[in-house]
């Protein structure tokens, strides 16, 4: 169980995680979701205690991360960018890992076969390609048998194999009871792992539910409609959230309500409806539309900030 | 190759009581110094070029000069820690970079998450560090001792370890490299950049010592520094004790266990420095 109270992190007068609250409950696969710069590695370094955040809290099993005696029992993280010695090979850095806790070779050997890596446990990290080294990250998250799991961006860089392979990870994970944390900028990628989702942008929580609930939050939002008595169903569906606006045809585009709703009312106004189409948009589109307001790089922006080249 | 391999409650590979404990903290810090290929290759450095000198040295010596038929410790002392000037320089880089080097490649994270407390691994780094610094250290010297011995024997100069409190000396130079090394630790975390963290630690031992021997030249009282400068520290560590030796006064060095303490604290305040930070700031 990960538990955060409007947790902020500021990085000089930019605000990275900007005072957010939510719960990660053990038991199912929790998603981070966000654009890129919308805070999730942030969130997740404060979470493994290595940022200290500006306000606010975050507790892994109730307490702070650096107040557990057996940290890599409590929590076992992958962050983003690669966190190993380019010199050092795979079995000595997982085994320099393990000593800290006094966790043997038997479990170091254990972690690199779940991971595949039988076959270059003894070669340099520095020769490793992009999907080895997150298998790597993987294997030194899972060394502590850790109840709470955490990985950032994990199927970057991985084959169409290895995506599957966390893809079953992390779930047989979460049933066996583990509280699962992975993060993803990818809706797609999230819809088929994820029980649950935390939305995330700039910095703020867009949406905390159900995956099923935020697909169709964000992709219901939008209805056709043809009705002869367009004046009528105007009044009946009237609210503050809802716009409708006429296209060439004589049709409406409704936006803020299901179809369910819109139908319901023209029904009990006595408005005749020809046509109730909701508008389904793709899940990136979902998405998108969730945290259009929330990106923070646009394909458009000319030059990466120096923090982005450095990472 | 699914979680299936993977059982929730506590996997049987696992002993019921690991946790965290200064001890392991330690055996993770010395296998991760020994894995490296360039803590291997620095160390073997020291040892080859302190013997190597040492030899060269002496047998120059011997070339040169005629037959004294005397024991002369100064002349051992000085071509056996001739290396020492080289080993120090060495020492600095291979401190800088068993942190930096975790700093560039993101392995401080991994360090990091692992042992939050985060002073531990600091203590344990450096504790790590200087043992094997000191203990090669002590290699170097004594081996170039006994790989010059015939040398000087043959001229009739040869000194014991017992003589003029030689074995002091050498012993000396010796923790000397091992403090330098735990210097350039503090150095390194508190810069956290390889460059930087050699320039800073070979700036103290090198070009300090110039700049004050060259203000010392204007302004007469500089000169009474120059003592307190950690590599002059160093060289007082490594002469004969001045009980043995009374000619030593005119060299301006404090006396060696004098020299010790100047060292020490030089040592700790790069390390308190680079505590600080790391306490302090995100990984
Ligand atoms: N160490 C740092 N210093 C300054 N800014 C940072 C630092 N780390 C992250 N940021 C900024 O914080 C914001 C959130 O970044 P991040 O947490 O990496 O987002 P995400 O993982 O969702 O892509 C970005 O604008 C990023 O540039
Ligand atoms: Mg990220």
């Amino acid at each position: 169980m990960i538990e955060a109270h409007d947790l902020t992190k500021r990085f000089g007068s930019k605000t990275a995680v900007a005072g957010i609250d939510f719960r990660v409950e053990p038991g199912r696969v929790t998603g981070f979701l966000g654009p890129n710069g919308a805070g999730k590695s942030t969130t997740m370094r404060m979470i493994a205690g290595l940022d200290r955040p500006s306000a606010g809290s975050v507790t892994v099993n109730g307490r702070p991360y650096r107040q557990h005696t057996a940290p890599l029992r409590e929590v076992g993280i992958l962050l983003d960018a690669k966190a190993v010695h380019t010199g050092r090979s795979a079995y000595k850095h997982l085994l320099a890992m393990a000593a800290t806790h006094g966790i043997g070779r038997k479990r170091v050997r254990e972690v690199i076969e779940l991971a595949g890596l039988e076959s270059v446990a003894n070669k340099r990290v520095g020769g490793f390609s992009l999907g080895m080294g997150q298998r790597l990250g993987i294997a030194a998250a899972l060394l502590g048998d850790p109840a709470t799991v955490i990985l950032d961006e994990p199927v970057n860089g991985l084959d169409p194999e290895g995506v599957r392979w966390v893809r079953t990870l992390v779930r047989g994970l979460a049933a066996e009871g583990r509280t699962v944390l992975l993060s993803s900028h990818l809706m797609s990628e999230m819809a088929q792992t994820a029980d649950h989702l935390i939305v995330l942008g700039r910095g703020r929580v867009v949406a905390d539910a159900s995956v099923d609930e935020v697909i169709a939050r964000a992709s219901g939002t939008s209805v056709r409609v043809r009705t002869p008595n367009l004046a009528g169903l105007n009044r009946a569906i009237a609210g503050p959230d809802v716009s409708v606006s006429t296209l060439d045809d004589g049709a409406a585009v409704v936006t803020g309500l299901s179809s369910e709703q819109i139908g319901d009312a023209a029904a009990s106004a006595g408005i005749a409806i020809h046509e109730l189409t909701a508008l389904s948009s793709s899940l990136e589109d979902a998405y998108l539309s969730l945290t259009a307001d929330e990106v923070e790089y646009r394909s458009t922006s000319v030059a990466p900030t120096p923090e982005e080249v450095a990472r | 190759m699914t979680a299936a391999t993977l059982t929730r409650q506590p996997a049987a590979t696992i002993r019921s009581d690991a946790r965290l404990t200064f001890g392991r903290i330690l055996r993770s810090e010395w296998i991760k110094l020994t894995s490296l290929r360039s803590t291997v290759w620095s160390l073997a450095l020291i040892v080859v070029l302190g013997v190597g000198l040492s030899l060269m040295i002496a047998s120059l010596g011997s070339a040169l000069g005629g037959e004294q038929a005397v024991a002369d410790p100064n002349t051992v002392l000085t071509a056996t820690t001739i290396g020492v000037g080289f080993g120090q320089l060495i020492a600095a880089v291979l401190g800088v970079l068993v942190i930096t080097g975790e700093y560039s490649t993101g392995m401080i994270k991994s360090t990091l998450a692992a042992v939050p407390g985060r002073l531990s691994v600091l203590v344990a780094k450096s504790l790590v560090l200087f043992t094997l610094v000191t203990a090669v250290g002590f290699v170097t010297v004594f081996g170039s001792w006994a790989a010059t011995y015939p040398i000087f024997d043959g001229q009739g100069t040869a000194a014991g370890l017992a003589e003029d409190g030689l074995a002091i000396a050498l012993a000396g130079s010796a923790v000397y490299l091992g403090l330098v090394s735990v210097f350039a630790i503090g150095l390194g975390t508190l810069l956290r950049s390889t460059a930087g963290g050699i320039a800073a630690a070979l700036g103290v031992m090198l070009v300090l010592d110039t700049a004050v021997s060259l203000l010392a030249i204007v302004a007469d009282w500089v000169s009474d520094v120059t003592p307190y400068l950690f590599s002059s520290a160093g060289s007082a560590m490594a002469q004969l004790p001045f009980s043995d030796n009374p000619d030593q006064f005119g060299l301006g060095l404090l006396e060696p266990w004098q020299g010790g303490l100047v060292a020490l604290a030089w040592t700790l305040a790069a390390f308190i420095l680079g505590a600080i930070r790391l306490k302090r700031q995100d990984a």
